[in-house]
């Protein structure tokens, strides 16, 4: 629970705000506890039948003067503090969003989108609830009962006691039933989810769901979730239900005690009328402050624990950044050497259902899992081309990877221009190597921006262009309804995997790098584009150095080495024609795709 | 999770009567209980008016006349208003709240039925963020209209009629007084309302665009970081969050000007009170007891109207949710069944014919121009052509996904827009382009939620389709469990299972759409290859292939070009004419000839 105090140097920042609102809170407690008073003092004098209306203004214009200036310290309060709360949220959310950025793969690997986003909305509104709602609650609620039971005790100890007794047992209520309620209302949220996870499985699939005249089925099931939602709901309206009435029950009680109790003092002469209503108005004035705490209580444990899960964060340092020496790059070539290179399989797959409250972010195995790949050594003359081909997860992605630094091998090492890539300034290396990956993200910015991702603010419209005709992107430029500035994703086109693989090999285009990756990038271009592409890249590769990732021998024969890799390691390795006169496993693949071509004609 | 990250609009009437009545009929069925909770919560409205009344009543009687035992009666009575209070209030939260979740179980269920009806042509209307938004948070925002909404409205206008009365009733004079203020606090109220409104609107939309920014950001993590621009998202977040911050520091200071007004409010009315009131003890017209109920009675009369402000605010928004609700449930289904399907003459031989098909996806501009075809019994055959040539559309047709504008698609000589579509398409089984699984097992996977489908039957087609050799290798077997979307199974494990699932269902038809899945490796394709064979054999079936590797297995190769089918014939024919087909196939194996 000690987790908040990781909230202090973002408070300190704002500790001027904080501190003058608070006494702002002191202030306006202080005040508001003499309406009441005065109140009194108007009763008494009415009912000792001497009062003239002379002095009743003066009681009227007194009860006035106080209000405005508890309003105007409860304005200043409430602005202090509430926005200072903002503040603290917005750079915590700068921080927490900036460490996102900076982590790597590997911490993506194991955390689930859902769980990083819950953390920067949820846990960080939690945290933000409790230092504004809870700061201005809690400082109103102390300052105002302890104001409040000074002048009481002042009046009469019993019947303040019966007071300041009872009146916290209405907090103490809210916080019981409210803390049950939590518990029912996390099994009612996994319910929740449980339905829109399958509704959201259905839309996604509904072209299945239609082939095979599914929908009676999927409806039957659908409503089977839903009518055990409306139960778990109704456990938890049983309870939720009961919260505001016995917050009234309690409340009231004290209520009709005072008026008991006081009663018979006023009646043996031991308290005034206008004292007995000056307490009633105590009531009045302390009922929501008291509800008020109640509530803090699970602001102060959500927000404990929210804050805990945004620290997990905070703290996560990347496992790739770069050295503190690091090594500029100013004219990159393009020289890679892979010296004795081993990665070991990535820990296990993240549990597919996340939500776990816990504030612990997975961390990677600590156990050495087996050997991916061990010992691949391989030298790129800068402009030259590698080709690496092997079956579906022997690692080709992973050991392009090591190259921009998306992971560092577990053993051996990487050589740029002569460097250790972990010596080397990582945004420089990066600048230097352009990676067309297997799956493309594209962002929902016009189509232009999604090219030119890679470039500087200022756009070079004519390295734009040609990137858009050698990927052959412009071939459908007339499809989209305004061209390059076309909106991509849900509030603009969808783009086909085709095309999105051509935004892809643009974008990369783009970036002039000295070493352009394609990592199986053509895989749902149609041939026919395909080819065009080929041909134009083949212009684009000429001074570059080049690693292509291909399942085709067709797409790589002409790469100035090829390597094939297999359990783990470099199985065969040359020119296309070496590869071929080997006779081994390239040759075999090689085979296999000419019968394939020969049965067809 | 894409829930709540849409920012649905929140904007115009709070009531529409049209949208109400048609509200009504979900409430309707729960008539009898929606009354009881209106009937117990007037009760605890009502209840709530008495204590103010024995407090004047204790002051003016037994304590002013100092006789002690007086009390005891009206604390007996006290504390039965504040027991019946409790009792009608929580059995009203119960009835309510029960009355709502089951209309929002009814209203769920009817628009899921209903998006079931839809054809395809919704689907790629409405994403599946947007079709999960109604079933969820606009279903959520009428439950708290019901709850919230009306009912409370009503409540509070008990309330204030019942304080107007009680104080009127009590001491006219008085009572105009305490009421002088309400009239200025229903406009501060209402001034809040406007400009709180707007404010709450623009904090939830630059909520949204942090959180879609957020989302998307760390989907393409890796792109950002590879291309360097880390610096740049920062920036554009930096100035996402602090448009949000500004927003809220607005709200803020909205709120922390209007709780002082109303405090304002009430301290002029107790003033009020106490100068009008007191004139009028010492004149002998009201009383010590009156003023101190009088003193409540207007803190009290405050809270249904500053009430007002977070009701309207519920209103609006379930009037525009209830307005996209209706949207989908108004959506008429485009691809109906007829009101007396005709039946196939059994049994179903899978003879088909295209006749002058026109159709377009949006009508103006045709995707399918004047197609004919006609595919004899047990044929096989490959329709091939470039992107948006209208490949896919003929698939989409005969499965009815969608329906022709001109023209006629006939099995076994019948129009299938005269079957049942569960007819059709128990005949007719297409395999979609992307293997889609769903969370349940591999035996879920396969026979989906049909009871026909025996255990030998799916082994026959997991078997066949030569998905059974890694699925026994699994643990569990066919009991594996499968994740949400198939997530723990490879792109070829998926469309392995999609083709078992194809067969199982043993159709006379086949439909298959193969986009070139490249990432799979070439013994997986090889087993894909090989189950595509054994699939086609002896079957009616249509391929759209975009490798020309899965044409060889086929008797009859169709070329679609714009629209319109080009050619028509074997491989031997086509690549013998030296047309549009020839030269497709050359680009594809050009390279791998040339050598």
């Amino acid at each position: 629970m000690s987790n908040l105090r990781h909230l202090l140097p973002y408070m300190a920042r704002y500790r001027i705000m904080l501190i003058v609102g608070i006494l702002c809170a002191a202030v306006g407690a202080g005040v508001s506890a003499l309406g009441p008073y005065l109140l009194r003092l108007a009763v008494d004098a009415i009912s000792a039948g001497g009062a003239q209306v002379q002095r009743l203004l003066v009681f009227g214009g007194l009860i006035i003067l106080v209000a405005l200036v508890d309003g105007a310290f409860k304005f200043a309060q409430r602005m202090l503090i509430a926005t200072a709360s903002y503040k603290v949220e917005y750079d915590l959310r700068g921080d927490l969003f900036r460490r996102y950025l900076s982590l790597d793969q590997g911490f993506f690997g194991r955390n689930h989108t859902g769980d990083l986003m819950a953390r920067a909305t949820n846990d960080l509104s939690a945290v933000r609830q409790f230092l504004g709602a809870g700061l201005n609650g809690t400082s109103t609620a102390v300052l105002t009962f302890v104001a409040a039971a000074i002048l009481m005790l002042g009046i009469n100890l019993q019947l303040a006691l019966v007071v300041l007794l009872l009146m916290p047992l209405s907090t103490l209520v809210f916080v019981v039933v409210g803390g049950r309620m939590r518990k029912i209302f996390t099994s009612v949220q996994d319910q929740f989810g449980n339905i829109s996870t399958r509704a959201q499985e259905n839309f996604s699939g509904i072209r299945t769901i239609k082939a095979y005249a599914q929908e009676d089925a999927e409806i039957a099931v659908f409503a089977e979730d839903n009518a055990r939602y409306r139960r778990l709901n109704l456990r938890y309206v049983l309870l939720s239900g009961a919260l505001w009435p016995s917050m009234s029950l309690a409340l009231g009680s004290v209520a009709a005690l005072v008026l008991l109790v006081g009663g018979r003092l006023v009646a043996s002469g031991e308290l005034t009328i206008g004292e007995l209503v000056q307490f009633n108005a105590y009531l009045g004035l302390l009922a929501f402050p008291m509800i008020m705490l109640g509530w803090m209580v699970s602001l102060y444990q959500q927000a404990a624990a929210s804050m805990g899960r945004l620290i997990a964060v905070l703290r996560q340092e990347p496992e790739i950044a770069s050295s503190h020496a690091a090594l500029p790059l100013p004219a990159p070539r393009g020289e890679i050497v892979f010296r004795a290179v081993g990665i070991r399989y990535e820990a296990a797959t993240p549990d597919p259902h996340p939500a776990t409250p816990d504030s612990r972010l997975p961390t990677p195995d600590s156990q050495p899992s087996e050997w991916l790949l061990e010992d691949i050594s391989f030298t790129i003359p800068a402009g030259t081309s590698l080709a690496i081909v092997g079956a579906t997860g022997v690692g080709k992605t992973t050991l392009v990877h090591l190259l921009g630094r998306v992971r560092d091998p577990d053993a051996g090492e990487v050589l740029f221009d002569g460097a250790n890539v972990r010596d080397i300034d990582l945004a420089d290396l990066r600048r230097a190597i352009a990676y067309v990956p297997q799956e493309t993200f594209l962002f929902s910015v016009p189509l232009r921006e999604n090219v030119g991702f890679g470039l500087g603010d200022s756009a070079d419209n004519q390295l734009l262009d040609h990137a858009v005709q050698v990927s052959r992107l412009s071939n459908d430029l007339a499809q989209f309804p305004d061209g390059l500035d076309t909106m991509v994703g849900e509030r603009g086109v969808t783009l086909s995997g085709g095309q999105k693989q051509r935004v892809a090999i643009a974008r990369a285009l783009t970036r002039d790098p000295a070493v352009l990756i394609l990592d199986d990038a053509m895989s749902s271009v149609d041939t026919h584009t395909a080819a065009q592409i080929l041909a134009g890249l083949r212009e684009v590769m000429r001074g570059r150095t080049s690693i292509i990732i291909a399942q085709r021998i067709a797409t790589v024969k002409d790469a100035n080495q090829i390597i094939l890799l297999d359990g783990g390691r470099v199985v065969e390795r040359g020119t296309h024609h070496e590869l071929l006169r080997l006779g081994g496993r390239y040759a075999a693949m090689y085979r296999r795709e000419l019968l394939e071509s020969e049965l067809s004609e | 999770m894409s829930r709540g990250f849409e920012d649905d609009e929140i904007l115009g009437k709070a009531y529409d009567g049209r949208l109400v009545r048609r509200l009504v009929v979900f409430v309707a069925p729960y008539w009898r209980r929606l009354s009881v909770a209106v009937t117990l919560l007037i009760g605890a409205a009502l209840t709530e008016l008495a204590p103010p009344l024995l407090v004047q009543r204790a002051i003016d009687g037994p304590i002013a006349a100092r006789q002690l035992d007086g009390l005891w009666p009206i604390f007996a009575i006290y504390a039965g208003v504040l027991a019946s209070n409790f009792a009608l209030r929580y059995s009203h939260n119960y009835i309510i709240n029960s009355v709502g979740q089951q209309v929002m179980q009814d209203m769920r269920t009817a628009i899921f039925r209903h998006i079931q009806r839809m054809s395809l042509s919704f689907f790629d209307r409405n994403p599946v963020g947007r079709l999960l938004t109604r079933i969820t948070n606009d279903v959520d925002a009428l439950n708290e209209f019901l709850t919230q909404g009306l009912v409370l409205i009503l409540a509070d206008m008990v309330t204030l009629i019942g304080i107007i009365s009680v104080m009127l009733a009590l001491n006219w004079r008085l009572a105009l007084i305490s009421m002088a203020t309400l009239p200025v606090l229903t406009l501060i109220v209402s001034i809040y309302q406007r400009y709180m409104r707007t404010t709450y609107r623009a904090v939830r939309q630059r909520l949204a665009m942090i959180n879609a920014y957020l989302n998307e950001q760390i989907g393409g993590v890796l792109v950002t970081q590879l291309f360097t621009r880390e610096a740049r998202s920062q920036a554009h977040f930096a100035d996402l969050s602090e448009a949000y911050l500004r927003a809220n520091v607005r709200s803020v200071l909205i709120f922390a000007l209007f709780i002082p007004a109303v405090g304002l409010m009430a301290a002029i009315g107790t003033a009020a009170v106490l100068y009008g009131g007191g004139q009028g003890v010492l004149a002998g017209w009201a009383s010590l007891g009156m003023l101190a109920a009088f003193v409540q009675y207007t803190e009290r009369a405050f809270q249904p109207i500053r009430n007002l402000a977070e009701r309207y605010t519920i209103l609006q928004a379930a009037m525009a949710s209830a307005e996209r609700i209706f949207g989908v449930l108004d959506t008429p289904e485009d691809v109906r069944d007829p009101e007396t399907p005709a039946i196939l003459p059994s049994p179903v031989r899978g003879e088909i014919e295209f006749r002058d098909v026109v159709f377009g996806y949006n009508p103006d501009e045709p995707v399918l121009k004047g197609i004919n075809i006609h595919i004899p019994v047990g044929q096989s055959v490959a329709i091939v052509g470039a992107t948006g040539a209208g490949k896919s559309s003929t698939v989409g047709l005969l499965a009815r996904f969608y329906d022709v504008q001109q023209g006629g698609i006939y099995l076994d000589g019948v129009d299938i827009r005269t079957l049942a579509q569960r007819e059709l398409r128990r005949h007719v089984a297409a395999v979609p382009q992307d293997p889609v699984c769903f969370s349940g097992t591999i035996a879920s996977n396969i026979r989906l939620h049909s009871e026909e489908i025996s255990d030998e039957r799916m082994r026959w087609a997991a078997e066949l389709v030569n998905a059974a050799v890694f699925i026994e290798r699994m643990p569990g077997s066919y009991d594996h469990e499968v994740r949400e979307r198939g997530s723990n199974l490879s792109i070829g494990q998926r469309q392995l299972i999609a083709f078992a699932r194809a067969l199982a269902f043993n159709p006379e038809v086949l439909l298959i759409l193969d986009e070139a899945t490249s990432s799979v490796d070439t013994a997986t394709e090889a087993l894909i290859q090989d189950a595509l064979v054994r699939m086609l054999k002896g079957r009616t079936s249509i391929v759209i292939a975009h490798r020309l590797s899965t044409i060889r297995h086929v008797n009859r190769i169709i070329v679609l070009d714009h629209g319109k089918v080009v050619e028509d014939g074997s491989h031997e024919e086509l690549l013998a004419q030296g047309g549009f087909y020839h030269r497709l196939y050359h680009l594809q194996f050009a390279e791998q000839v040339s050598r």
